[in-house]
Parts: structure tokens; C-alpha cells; sequence
């Protein structure tokens, strides 16, 4: 938005004051020196490979899912077919993130919310079915598991379903992902392991990724989540490499993996793409910078491979406005246009019709489009890092790594990332910032286009949100009853007690979780121990 | 004179938290007290209305309609007078449903002084305009 005097301060999400135009000086002395490196040499906030996409095109990986199995599964070869190159398996919320099966109570009292957010996938049957005829084998998949407690048997399902089909577990490529900032930040739900039990967790998946599955991503941390909820850019970074640290102190201490194995494994990582173009194209490489650096200065690792973050983005879901949705296409593509900017490897598009529901076949075939247009017809591929040497974004990319640096550092006197979760003070900080955000908007000193201006009641394309199909409560609750009663009940039973024991213990946790779901156990059975065992995570926020 | 009291609900399982949590704010800074239970079930949401004793009830939308207005149901038979009003990811069609009860529905991109507006309407603090 236009300032009202050309002198007013401009400031940026991170609370930076713009400039209205750059010159060399402004670039701080201590990244100067960095600006003249190339693509493809430390620290990398230019990119890691020197031909960028030239070599490599990112990965079109769109977020899918609704229905039972088989809505999931069709739709998901509807985005292969339209030119997805990777694909995501979402599960239902009510069931998936809380592990609960259909008949628990707090599923039971809104059945009719059941698959309007992924398919429901109670046992590794239903898993079979979400994956039939794709291609596990040459696609690169996310297994679904965002949601930590949910992770383990994610996981396990889809490598069970990949094991039964013939396949060797250490050439399946894809991801997992298990992210804090999701579970105990952005979207907090009923019920939830603690914090420190998700540590384990995930230290678990790290550790079991490696010795069987070296092309796996074990977790992913979405910085995505915590900036939808709220973070600023530099905080988004801060948080998310003080969670990094998190993972890496954990396996450090454990010591059965050599720390460089894990510090790769966790250098997968998501980001939000939000509306601010330069502000975030420069997050990117500030990203890329700050994970080369902090490997090397806290860690003393070296090896240009760990450096190499890779990043998905997804464009954010909250800058998708309700009224006039078709204005929501431009506003995808030019988030796009920011992460591409970034540099980064996978990228997302959130549909037009988000502020409605999930995505309808179409909002989700122009979600590729977009993407397709932007890399077979604009250019923008052309040259690695475009913005590199720009006054102004090199500018930004030192001031974003300082704060960033300095909010990472503020975490670190809080006790660490996981205490922050803990004590709500993360969640204080988005809601501070969500706060502003709204008032700038209510005040008129930032505009929303057909939602605080250019008001349009007449607009021919109004859509009215896409409801998937009516039958998944039904269907799951039936499969569920007929897994129970066709399963080899007592080989079911002895694997769930094994995962007891190992919950109480101190062993990897995903063997057992292979067993378990090989036996048969379903998801709610395998909440009901985790419940039983870890108890509850307190959520320091009342929402 | 003694704040008016408001009871705000998720209905879902989701716990997505900024659009609640950002109106509750607006309403307790114009000096209402807000009662949050997070998600809650229909048996729940009419026990705590009751219970609480509260002039309004918010409800939180992000799931299926049909969950929304098992709840909506459930306090006007309980409470016939309570007045409700609702918030959140709701497609058209369902804030249509919505409104033949009597609600009045805040979809994405409402504005906070809108909301507060109608809390002040609905609890009888100000006259409709």
C-alpha cells in the first residue's frame, strides 16, 4: 500500500524500516564480503547448485486429500495427471492428528466433519488403498504425518504398503514430517503427547531413516506453520532453526548416528511464501545462510553436502481472501513468484477457493497451472538467483539474518525452543503480531483488494466452497469393524503391548511400529498406548 | 453495570486458533467477558452456556455445517432467548443455513468492528441500526 507522504517510515513484516531506494552502502560490512560469492559456494544464500533450475526444476507438490482412501487416491492421480511431480497424502484431522478411530466419542459427536480434511486411514489397509498405482517406487512422496504423534504410524503405514508391494525400503524416496510448529503452535489439538515425548519421536524417526531409509526425509520443519499463525519472517527463521537445534542436540546426545547423517536429515525444511515478494524471496536465502552457518559454528560441521538446505514453500493460506476468490489466482502466482525468487526445490500453491474449503478439482488443477506457467513460460528459471546483488535484497537478506539471529538467540534464554512451546510465550508472540496485522487492516492503513477496497457484489465468479464426499464416516467406521474382525487378532494385540514396552523404555520406536502396523493395530489403538504411556501435553493457550 | 458475558466454542476437531483467539481480544477490549472452551462438543457447548450463565454465545466454524447447526439446535432448545453468532470458514451456502436459524455469520475478512458491533446488538447493549 502507498504510504499517505512519500516520507512516511515503510516498514517491513519484520519490523525492518525500508528505504526507498539502496544504494552499496546499505549493505552491512558483514555481508559485503558475501555478496560476490557465486551459486553453488559457502554460505549459499545464492542457491547450492550453480545452474539452479537450469539443472533442476523445483517440485510441483501440492497438499491433497479429503474422503475415504479412494476419494484421496483419485484425486492425488488427478494432480499427477495435470503435471504434480510429487505427491501428498493428507489425513484426516480428527482422526489422524489426535489418533483416535471413528467410534471414539469426540469423533462420534461430529461424524459429519470426518474426511472434509483428508482421507481417514485407520489401519495400513486403508493406507493400501490411498496408494494404489502410484508410483512410490519413482515419485517422491509425503507420507502424511504432520501432526508428531501422528508421524510414527504415518510413517510405518506407508513404508508397510511399500514393503508388501515388493519394495526395497532403502530406495524410497520422500518425506515425513512431524512438525512442532503445527502441532503445539499453529494448530494445537485436543489431545497431544508432550512436548518432550515428541522429541523422542522424532529422534526415533531421525535415527531409524537413516539406518533403513537414507533417501528419506525423517522430519520436516515447516516454518510455514508458525508464520501462518502469526510469526514475522525473522521469527519464522529464529524459531525454526532453534527447533533444528532441538533435533540436533537430541541426536548429538544420543550419539548412534553421526551427527553430519542427521544434520542433513533435518536440513528439509518448509517455509511460508507469503504476499511481501522481496521480503521473502530474501527468508529464502537468508534460510540457505543461516543453516550453512550455524552448522559450522555450532556444530563444527563442514561438509558442503549437510549445507545444503532444502526447502518447499507453500504459499500462505491466510492471504487467501473469502470475497472475490478468483483474485486469489493472482495472488498464488505472485507468492510463487516470491519463493521461485528464493530459490527454493518444491513449492505449493495454496488453491483459490482456501478461504472456502479444501481445494475443488479445479482450484487445485490451477494451483499446478500456475506453477506450470511460471516455469515454462516467464523466465524466471533462466538465471540462479536473480535478485543476487541487488542493493536492496542483499540489503534485507543481512537484516533478516541478524534478527532472525537475534530471536533464535532470545529463544535460547527462554530455555529453548520446546520451553517456548511450553510456555506459551511463542504463542503470544504470533498472537501479538496477528493482532497488529488485523489492525493495520480495520484501521485502513493496509488494504485487503475486494475485501477493505474495490468492493465488487455483482462479481460473476462467485464459488461456494467444495464439499467432498458424504461417505466417510460410514465407510471408515465399517472398515474399522471388519480390520478388527479379519485381522489375526492375537499377533495385533502382542504388537501392541511391544509398543507399550518401548514407549516406557528407551528403544527406537520404529520397529515396533512396523510390526504394529503390519499386525494390524489400528490408529486409535496405538493413541489409546500413547495416551496410556505419555499422558498429556498442557496447552498453554485457551483456544 | 456488571460486563456481559460471552462463551466462545470451536464445534470442530481443528485447532487452528488466530481467528478466535484475535476476536476474542476485540470483545474483551470493548468490555465484554469472554468464556473460551476451545473445542467443544455439543453437549458441552450447551452445559457451559448454561453453566456460565452467558448473555452470547460465539461459535467457531471450520467444519461440516451440519456439526455447526447440531450445536446451534441444541442451545436454542435449551435456551430459547440465547442469542448465537458465528465466525470462521464458512462457504456461503452454509452461512445462508446459518442465518435461517437467526445467527449472524462473520465469514474470512469480516471486520472486528462488526463483530463487536453485533455482540453489543445481541446482548442488548446497543439497538439494532
Amino acid at each position: 500500500m502507498r504510504p499517505k507522504d512519500p516520507q512516511d517510515t515503510v516498514q517491513a513484516c519484520s519490523d525492518i524500516p525500508l528505504k526507498s531506494y539502496y544504494t552499496a552502502e546499505d549493505i552491512p560490512a558483514s555481508h559485503a564480503e558475501r555478496v560476490n560469492v557465486a551459486p553453488g559456494e559457502a554460505p549459499y544464500h545464492r542457491g547450492f547448485h550453480p545452474s539452479g533450475y537450469r539443472s533442476k526444476p523445483w517440485r510441483i507438490f501440492q497438499l491433497s486429500g479429503f474422503g475415504k482412501p479412494e476419494d484421496e487416491n483419485e484425486r492425488i492421480k488427478f494432480l499427477l495427471k495435470n503435471g504434480e511431480t510429487g505427491f501428498i497424502m493428507e489425513h484426516d484431522r480428527n482422526t489422524a492428528d489426535h489418533c483416535y478411530n471413528v467410534d471414539h466419542p469426540e469423533v462420534l459427536a461430529r461424524r459429519e466433519d470426518v474426511g472434509l480434511t483428508g482421507a481417514v486411514m485407520q489401519s495400513v489397509r486403508d493406507t493400501a488403498i490411498c496408494l494404489d498405482g502410484l508410483p512410490m517406487d519413482t515419485s517422491f512422496g509425503h507420507a502424511g504425518g504432520a501432526v508428531v504423534q501422528h508421524a510414527p504410524f504415518a510413517l510405518a503405514a506407508y513404508w508397510a504398503v511399500a514393503k508388501k508391494r515388493g519394495y526395497d525400503l532403502s530406495t524410497l524416496a520422500g518425506t515425513g514430517q512431524s512438525d512442532f510448529n503445527l502441532t503445539y503452535l499453529g494448530c494445537v489439538t485436543k489431545q497431544q503427547i508432550p512436548t518432550d515425548a515428541g522429541l523422542r519421536f522424532n529422534g526415533d524417526i531421525i535415527e531409524f531413516c537413516t539406518e533403513h531409509l537414507p533417501r528419506w526425509v525423517p522430519v520436516s520443519i515447516a516454518g510455514y506453520n508458525g508464520a501462518d499463525t502469526g510469526l514475522t519472517p525473522d521469527q519464522e527463521l529464529g524459531s525454526l532453526f532453534a527447533n533444528a537445534v532441538e533435533y540436533l542436540d537430541e541426536i548429538q546426545l544420543r550419539g548412534r548416528i553421526p551427527l553430519e547423517v542427521a544434520a542433513r536429515a533435518c536440513g528439509g525444511v518448509s517455509f511460508r511464501a507469503s504476499i511481501k515478494i522481496f521480503e521473502e524471496a530474501c527468508k529464502m536465502r537468508a534460510a540457505r545462510l543461516m543453516w550453512s552457518d550455524l552448522l559450522k559454528e555450532r556444530y563444527d560441521i563442514k561438509d558442503e553436502r549437510v549445507a545444503n538446505l532444502r526447502i518447499h514453500c507453500v504459499t500462505a493460506g491466510s492471504k487467501m481472501a473469502y470475497q472475490q476468490p478468483m483474485n486469489n489466482l493472482v495472488r498464488g502466482a505472485l507468492m510463487a513468484v516470491s519463493a521461485v525468487l528464493g530459490g527454493v526445490q518444491s513449492l505449493g500453491v495454496s488453491g483459490y477457493d482456501e478461504a472456502l474449503s479444501i481445494p475443488s478439482e479445479h482450484a487445485h488443477q490451477m494451483s499446478v497451472r500456475i506453477q506450470q506457467i511460471l516455469m515454462e513460460e516467464t523466465g524466471l528459471t533462466d538465471v540462479t538467483d536473480p535478485l543476487g546483488g541487488s542493493y536492496y535484497v542483499e540489503t534485507l537478506t543481512a537484516q533478516l539474518v541478524e534478527k532472525s539471529w537475534a530471536f533464535f538467540e532470545e529463544i535460547q534464554t527462554r530455555g529453548g525452543y520446546l520451553a517456548c512451546l511450553d510456555s506459551g510465550w511463542l504463542h503470544a508472540k504470533a498472537e501479538e503480531n496477528q493482532h497488529k496485522e488485523f489492525m493495520q487492516t480495520e484501521s485502513g492503513a493496509a488494504n485487503i483488494v475486494g475485501v477493505t477496497m474495490a468492493h465488487d457484489d455483482s462479481s460473476p465468479f462467485e464459488i461456494d466452497g467444495f464439499i467432498g464426499t458424504d461417505d466417510a464416516f460410514d465407510v471408515a467406521l465399517e472398515r474399522l469393524k471388519e480390520v478388527k474382525r479379519t485381522r489375526h487378532e492375537k499377533g495385533a494385540m502382542r504388537a501392541l503391548k511391544d509398543l507399550e514396552r518401548v514407549c516406557r523404555g528407551s528403544d527406537n520406536i520404529m520397529p515396533v511400529m512396523m510390526d504394529c502396523l503390519e499386525a494390524e493395530a489400528t490408529l486409535g489403538e496405538v493413541g489409546d498406548v500413547y495416551r496410556e504411556v505419555f499422558g498429556d501435553w498442557r496447552t498453554p493457550i485457551q483456544c | 453495570m456488571k460486563p456481559k458475558r460471552i462463551l466462545m466454542a470451536k464445534t470442530g476437531l481443528d485447532g487452528h486458533w488466530r481467528g478466535p483467539t484475535i476476536v476474542a481480544r476485540a470483545l474483551r477490549d470493548a468490555g465484554f467477558e469472554v468464556i473460551m472452551i476451545g473445542m467443544a462438543t455439543t453437549a458441552e457447548i450447551v452445559a457451559a452456556a448454561i453453566d456460565e450463565d452467558v448473555d452470547l454465545v460465539g461459535l467457531n466454524i471450520g467444519g461440516h455445517i451440519d456439526v455447526a447447526l447440531r450445536a446451534v439446535d441444541a442451545v436454542q432448545s435449551a435456551a430459547p432467548d440465547m442469542p448465537i453468532f458465528a465466525g470462521g470458514t464458512i462457504p456461503p451456502h452454509a452461512c445462508k443455513q446459518l442465518e435461517a436459524k437467526g445467527l449472524e455469520v462473520f465469514p474470512p475478512g469480516s471486520m472486528l468492528t462488526d463483530i463487536v458491533d453485533s455482540a453489543n446488538r445481541l446482548t442488548g447493549l446497543s439497538t439494532a441500526p
